[in-house]
């Protein structure tokens, strides 16, 4: 069974419609990236699946182990299991990142019917993770990304997906930006987490990523359109010739 | 204007039947003080300062003076927990109450003593300094303050005093102060290189309507220091129009923090004058604004000669049908070269209906200076908001944890720290009133 399964999802923003019949399906245990110039409708993708309100889907819908996805809250679907590595980490002064991170463990582990996470034992799970980024224990103690760096922050998101483990990540353009020894850091977390239980949407602008994880199927996304899907030789495919090579297609 | 002028003479009246205390100074001061009143009455819309303050139904109703006496002791306990082994002056319906206060062991140096027996004593320190700061020739409720005032604190540190208690005043407005005025008065004279960290406390329990005008006159002299936690707590139903006023001296430094919780009408004005050469004054503080609340902050921070710097920061929040004002001015004199002086003020909406009035206002007169100012007025951030809920947050849990980092943060620079956990709980209780909740 598909964990996560979009169906012909039309998606418009004030009345534009960006996302214009979006057919995917990212099977347990897969990675899926999907890759589009400026503008394809990727970010809209991503921030659908989380559930941004900003966004109107007028057609289609989304299963998500099974379940209406698009029905629920935000909070609801991380709880679930559902994450987003935003492309542009939001700055949340005044809200240390180690208050903030037990809040949404916290969060998780209601839905779950757990009790509250033991102090030590978070403490141990959250040095764990850092370990695995490579951050520094600084940026732990600073308000939510207020004052980091470009790469901080995106590790920062990298950290929070391995601190809540979720089972379905869509990271929107995690890797742009980023140094190469960043980007390494970024591609290992992934690859440590990637396991039979657990699904990833790759979303990325640049070919570079999938040099160091590799996907089992790529997707061209052009002008909200899936234009088209294949396998990681896909995606040097594109490196070679461009999206143009689709735009045929996408017309 | 006829209900305000009617209002007047009743005030006049009844300071006209107080007796006169002998002391030709403080007479004389009073007669004066009460005749600025009667010239500039209640303040109406049209002078600038008091443009966004509605006092109709305050110059409606007559509220005499309250009387001494009130048995405050089952709020006692509380109010001194809030700071243990503090040096303490509590002041009951503008009264000093010597059985409530605890003043033993008072350091070398320091002077701590009821104002009505200062003036009693014909103390030569309330004679050079008591209403002699604070302006009645400008703001009318200094003038009904220092006709009406019979009571209040005199802390007067010798040079080189340094007090390490804090020095805690309690003004607190009981049950019977309902519908009466208190005029509870604060005099501080530091002496050159002392310092002490004071507390002014304001609360009361009447719900009902009360007046209560405080005034503090705080008198720095050259290279000495005071930090002064002001709390405005007071009852639901309080009219606090409150002054603080400070003279600085040659490298005098004076820090403010300010919390403003209760009262229906809540407004301290707060005078600094840097008069001496790098002299230093810090203002900062937090209003917390429910339905029907007005909080108001007005600031007057002049700099007068050069190297002075000074900073204020200044954060609301507000629910419901909630109004604050913030005006803070900034005045550097020609010649005051070399000033370093910042403003901030932010608030924070969380109700459509609230409205927060934010007025920067800059008179600079030299030209070798460093001034900034910043004002906001917003709603919380629809991105923070959303980043949090996609972490598995409940949106009210994120709202309610956006709005307490804002206001939080303002609490890092309070100047009695232990009094943060007391703050922080009232911040905390108010957002449990299911402010953090839904689209509210």
């Amino acid at each position: 069974m598909a964990m996560l399964e979009i169906r012909n999802l039309h998606v418009s923003v004030g009345g534009e419609e960006i996302l214009k019949g979006i057919d995917l399906a990212v099977d347990v245990g897969e990675v899926h990236a999907i890759m589009g110039p400026n503008g394809s409708g990727k970010s809209t993708l991503a921030k659908v699946l989380a559930g941004h309100d900003g966004y109107e889907v007028t057609q289609g819908e989304v299963l998500y182990e099974g379940e209406d996805l698009l029905e629920l809250e935000p909070e609801e679907r991380a709880r679930k299991g559902v994450f987003l590595g935003f492309q542009y980490p939001v700055e949340i002064p005044g809200v240390a990142n180690t208050y903030f991170l037990k809040a949404a463990v916290n969060a998780i582990r209601k839905h779950r019917g757990e009790g509250e996470i033991d102090a030590m034992e978070f403490l141990k799970h959250i040095r764990e993770k850092m370990k695995l980024v490579k951050m520094d224990d600084a940026l732990l103690k600073r308000p939510v990304n207020e004052g980091f760096s470009g790469g901080e922050k995106k590790r920062n998101e990298v950290f929070q997906m391995a601190v809540l483990e979720p089972k379905f990540a869509i990271l929107d353009e995690t890797d742009s930006g980023l140094d190469i020894d960043a980007l390494r850091t970024v591609a290992e977390g992934v690859n440590v987490m990637r396991t039979p239980e657990r699904g990833f949407l790759l979303i990325t602008h640049y070919q570079r990523l999938l040099n160091y994880i590799q996907p089992d199927r790529v997707h061209v996304l052009l002008d909200g359109r899936v234009v088209k899907s294949g396998d990681k030789t896909l995606a040097e495919e594109l490196e070679k010739s461009g999206y143009a090579l689709f735009e045929d297609n996408a017309a | 204007m006829e209900a305000a002028k009617e209002q007047k003479s009743v005030y006049l009246r009844e300071f006209e039947a107080m007796p006169a205390t002998g002391e030709t100074w403080l007479d004389d001061l009073r007669r004066r003080a009460m005749a600025d009143f009667e010239r500039q009455g209640f303040p109406h819309r049209r002078i600038e300062a008091w443009k966004n303050a509605n006092l109709a139904s305050l110059a409606q109703q007559h509220f005499p003076p309250a009387a001494p006496g009130a048995d405050i002791d089952g709020y006692l306990r509380k109010l001194t927990e809030s700071v243990p082994d503090a040096l303490r002056m509590v002041f009951v319906d503008g009264h000093f109450s010597a059985r409530h206060s605890d003043l033993t062991d008072l350091p070398e140096g320091l002077r701590m003593v009821s104002l009505a027996e200062a003036f009693e004593a014909g103390d030569v320190t309330t004679d050079a300094h008591f209403g002699r700061h604070a302006d009645t020739g400008e703001h009318p409720f200094a003038a009904l303050s220092t006709a009406f005032a019979r009571d209040g604190a005199l802390i007067e540190l010798a040079p080189g005093t340094i007090v390490e208690r804090p020095v805690v005043l309690h003004y607190f407005t009981s049950e019977g102060g309902a519908g009466m005025a208190s005029y509870p008065r604060l005099l501080v004279h530091a002496g050159t290189g002392s310092e002490v960290r004071l507390v002014e406390h304001h609360a009361g329990v009447a719900d009902e309507p009360y007046l209560t005008c405080p005034v503090s006159e705080i008198v720095v002299d050259d290279n000495a220091g005071v930090r002064l936690q002001h709390l405005q707590e007071s009852g639901n139903g309080a009219w606090h129009l409150g002054v603080v006023h400070v003279e600085l001296g040659r490298d005098a430094r004076f820090g403010m923090h300010a919390f403003s919780g209760g009262a229906r009408f809540g407004r301290t004005d707060v005078y600094v004058n840097l008069n001496g050469s790098g002299a230093q004054a810090s203002l900062n503080g937090l209003y917390m604004v429910s339905s029907g609340q007005f909080a108001d902050y007005h600031t007057w921070v002049r700099h007068r000669t050069d190297h002075g710097s000074s900073e204020q920061y200044f954060k609301g929040v507000l629910d419901g049908k909630a109004e604050s004002v913030f005006d803070g001015l900034i005045h550097v004199a020609k010649g005051a070269q070399q000033t370093d002086s910042q403003q901030q003020n932010r608030n924070l909406l969380l109700s459509p209906r609230a409205t927060a009035h934010s007025n920067p206002r800059l008179e600079i007169y030299a030209d070798d200076v460093k001034c900034g100012h910043g004002s906001t007025v917003g709603e919380l951030d629809a991105d923070a908001l959303f980043y949090l809920r996609s972490r598995g947050l409940g949106e009210r849990e994120a709202r309610r944890l956006l709005i307490f980092a804002f206001a939080n943060e303002t609490l890092d620079s309070m100047t009695a720290p232990e009094l943060r956990d007391h703050v922080e709980a009232r911040l905390a209780n108010w957002l449990d009133d299911d402010r953090a909740g839904g689209s509210g």
